[in-house]
């Protein structure tokens, strides 16, 4: 799904990115990727590979421990820095892969309500985009609950609100369906689709990939190893294993070359 | 050891919630200059770590068990200001929303437990640790300091007893004190084994305090000594003034003399005599003194036991 | 924002917070050579308990778990100077013990941190105070789990093993909640927090 008039940056860039630890592991080793705007893409790769690094990135998280010389981390032609740091998070809307660190407020509404105030909006349109965020994950009655009280489904969604109540011309999410029942990962699903932004999304679940992303990439021991239309790669058995994955049970009942 | 309402007057429950309202803001000043922003969460999940980790229940004899309190705890592992804000916090969710501890008495409540067992917890772990050193040192030093902070607390939470007029203070020193010197053996021993539990699994939290400085033997001599000198100042100067009455004087109201008072003073030292020490004061001050003693070495001992010869870092010892 | 819902719930929330210490007080200062003050203060306490309209089962439950500590302060006191007052020293705090259950079961943490707000409490508290409800029942039910996969291998009752058992689910909590600490920081970062 492309937005209107095309802007000539890419949505993401990283160039040649590679980040240490503090205890001296490599989590990331020279990786440079871009992704256009309005572009869904799969980031593939089994534990460890640096993903989550990597998302982090996205966002100016880990700039105080980004080395001198480590790459650059450019959103919407911006590079991430200590300067551009608050705008480049109004850009890239990150959802985190355990619920429970993300929803940090007493209640669902606060939650939302946390990332419009920080953007110094005004109460009434704070409470206005409150509303139209939790009307969009189907979670409106669920406002004045305690996040301890909500199903994994229902957090995961309330997360999004929050969010999406940043408005975020692209959305960076870890492992979204990760713990989640068929029901809440079905309606979780929908829901991604419907949303209109540049999507990188970090998961194992290759059936979200096929469905949703026509692009993958995929991560193994901090490097970029495939970058690729998404059926083609999940269909090269070999390159799959190699890198701790294995084809999708749904390719296997498929044509390799088209949906 | 929550104070509940109704056993203090309005003049100490006043002074107390001063002191420590005064305490508390002088903490929260110093956290909010030396703590990095990325810390900032960790105070408020440290505060939800202790309420969870005193449920956790040891077991002692029979069907009772024991809890963490944790002052010197969270004091060795975050340093002193922020483990003040910490437990206040813990002290006012436990009084307000779970009505633990009570509401006029929480500031006096925060006194003991979050100014008093905390800075001196803190005082006592970082003077024994610089004079032993090593992993060794950090396991005694916690064990120390976690008994320590528990008998200091229960001192200042006899003070306020003897203050407000409930408890005379010959009777509540000695029977706080004692009582909380066995109760102390347990929170030392706790201590030790959940800090030797983290320094198994995550060593470099432990660095985590926020102003690490060079470990020097000489300032761990002169601290350590400061806090003995306080320590038997605490014990021996209420017998010395005539406030707020004698031991003698109550001694013979209840009708029972300084014979029938001494096993109250020195639970752990049940029928001890020395001789020359004939006065009851004298007779808690030695008893308090031994305790601590005894409580020292025996913390150096266990830290022997638990913490096995090749997890030491460096020998201390050339 | 005058009569917006929020600002009558702060201001009943700091009335019943106001009226507690009040209550409290008025006990405590109650000389004990005059018991039957007491019993007035009784209605008033009761009073409260219908205003509030707190379930009386629950407040029972709550009043029934804390007393022992009233009783043992209170015998503490029975050997102390004033042998006789000791009665009456029960009665007064068992009336603050319900003043103050009665407090907890009428406001909620939400109400309590904009009262607090308001009274221009420092913010890094609020934060502490907040997080640390939010998180309380996260780290509760997680060392119950650890307790639970503990148990389920120890084979030995031994006091010393259980010991070191209980001691590292305490201290795995640590590790857990520090480890939680980073991602909520980063959490917060992600949606502009600024410190």
């Amino acid at each position: 799904m492309r937005k209107g008039v095309e802007s000539v940056n890419p949505a993401i860039e990283l160039r040649s990115l590679s980040f240490r630890y503090g205890d001296g592991t490599a989590a990331l080793t020279d990786v440079s990727l871009r992704v256009e705007q309005g572009e869904c893409v799969g980031l593939l790769g089994p534990n460890g590979s640096g993903k989550s690094t990597l998302l982090l990135h996205l966002n100016g998280i880990l700039p105080e421990r980004l080395p001198a010389g480590g790459g650059a981390v450019l959103i919407d032609g911006v590079a991430v820095g200590p300067d551009s740091v608050a705008s480049v998070r109004r850009t890239a809307g990150l959802l985190f892969q355990d619920p429970d660190d993300q929803l940090f407020c007493g209640t669902v509404g606060e939650d939302v309500a946390f990332g419009p105030q920080q953007l110094g909006l005004p109460p009434a349109s704070v409470d206005m985009r409150v509303e139209e965020a939790l009307m969009r994950v189907g979670l409106a009655e669920l406002a004045q609950r305690a996040p301890h009280h909500l199903s994994t489904g229902e957090k995961r969604r309330a997360c999004l609100a929050g969010v999406l109540a940043c408005s975020p011309s692209i959305l960076v999410l870890d492992e979204p369906t990760s713990g989640l029942d068929p029901r809440g990962r079905r309606e979780l699903l929908s829901l991604l689709q419907g949303i209109p932004a540049t999507k990188l999304i970090a998961t194992h679940d290759l059936e979200l990939v096929v469905e949703l992303c026509p692009r993958s990439i995929i991560l193994d021991r901090g490097r970029v190893v495939a970058d690729g239309p998404t059926l083609e790669l999940l269909n090269d058995e070999p390159l799959m294993l190699r890198h701790g994955l294995e084809r999708p049970h749904v390719l296997q009942h498929r044509h390799p070359h088209g949906p | 050891m929550h104070i509940p309402d109704g056993f203090l007057d309005a003049k100490t429950a006043l002074a107390t919630a001063t002191l420590s309202a005064a305490g508390l803001a002088y903490a929260l000043r110093q956290v909010r200059a030396e703590l990095p922003p990325r810390k900032v969460p960790l105070l408020g999940l440290s505060a939800a770590f202790l309420f969870a980790a005193q449920m956790v229940n040891f077991p002692v004899v029979g069907g009772t068990s024991g809890h963490l309190v944790g002052a010197a705890l969270v004091a060795a592992l975050l340093g002193p200001s922020a483990a003040v804000v910490v437990l206040s916090t813990v002290l006012i969710v436990q009084c307000l929303l779970f009505a633990d501890g009570g509401l006029l008495a929480l500031g006096a409540n925060i006194f003991n437990m979050g100014l008093v067992a905390t800075l001196f917890g803190y005082a006592v772990y970082e003077a024994c640790r610089r004079l032993v050193g090593g992993t060794r040192g950090r396991v005694a030093a916690i064990a120390f300091a976690g008994w320590c902070s528990a008998v200091a607390a229960s001192i200042s939470c006899a003070g306020q007893l003897a203050w407000s007029g409930t408890i005379p203070w010959p009777v509540a020193l000695p029977a706080m004190a004692g009582v909380h010197m066995l109760i102390g053996v347990g929170e030392g021993l706790i201590s030790a084994l959940v800090l030797l539990a983290v320094s198994r699994t995550r060593p470099d939290l432990l660095q985590g305090a926020l102003n690490p400085a060079p470990p020097s033997r000489t300032r761990g001599f002169v601290v350590l000594g400061l806090i003995s000198s306080l320590g038997v100042a605490l014990f021996v100067a209420p017998f010395a003034c005539p406030w707020p009455d004698g031991l003698e004087s109550v001694a013979a109201r209840l009708g029972f003399g300084s014979r029938a008072a001494a096993p109250l003073v020195a639970t752990p030292l049940h029928d001890y005599r020395i001789p020359g020490l004939s006065s009851p004061a004298m007779a808690t001050a030695a008893a308090g003194a031994v305790g601590t003693l005894v409580a020292f070495f025996l913390a150096l001992a266990f830290s022997r036991l638990v913490v096995r010869a090749r997890e030491e870092g460096k020998p201390t010892r050339p | 924002m005058s009569a917006t819902p929020e600002s009558r719930s702060r201001r009943n929330a700091a009335l019943k917070v106001a009226g507690a210490l009040l209550l409290v007080l008025l006990i405590t200062l109650t000389p004990v050579s005059r018991p039957l003050w007491l019993g007035a203060e009784g209605l008033l306490v009761a009073l409260a308990v219908a205003v509030c309209r707190v379930p009386l089962v629950p407040l029972a439950r709550r009043v029934l778990l804390l007393s022992p500590f009233i009783a043992g302060a209170a015998l503490a006191s029975a050997v102390g100077a004033h042998a006789s007052d000791w009665q009456t020293l029960a009665v007064r705090s068992s009336l603050c013990l319900v003043t103050v259950v009665v407090l907890s079961q009428a406001v909620t943490i939400a109400e309590l941190l904009a009262v607090l707000r308001a009274a221009k409490v420092p913010t890094l508290l609020l934060t502490t105070l907040a997080l640390m409800h939010r998180y309380l029942f996260v780290l509760a039910d997680e060392s119950a789990r650890m307790g639970r996969a503990r148990s389920a291998r120890t084979f030995s009752g031994r006091r010393r093993f259980a010991w070191i058992a209980a001691a590292s689910v305490v201290g795995n909590l640590f590790v857990r909640a520090s480890e939680r600490a980073e991602r909520v920081y980063e959490a917060m970062c992600a949606r502009g927090w600024k410190a």
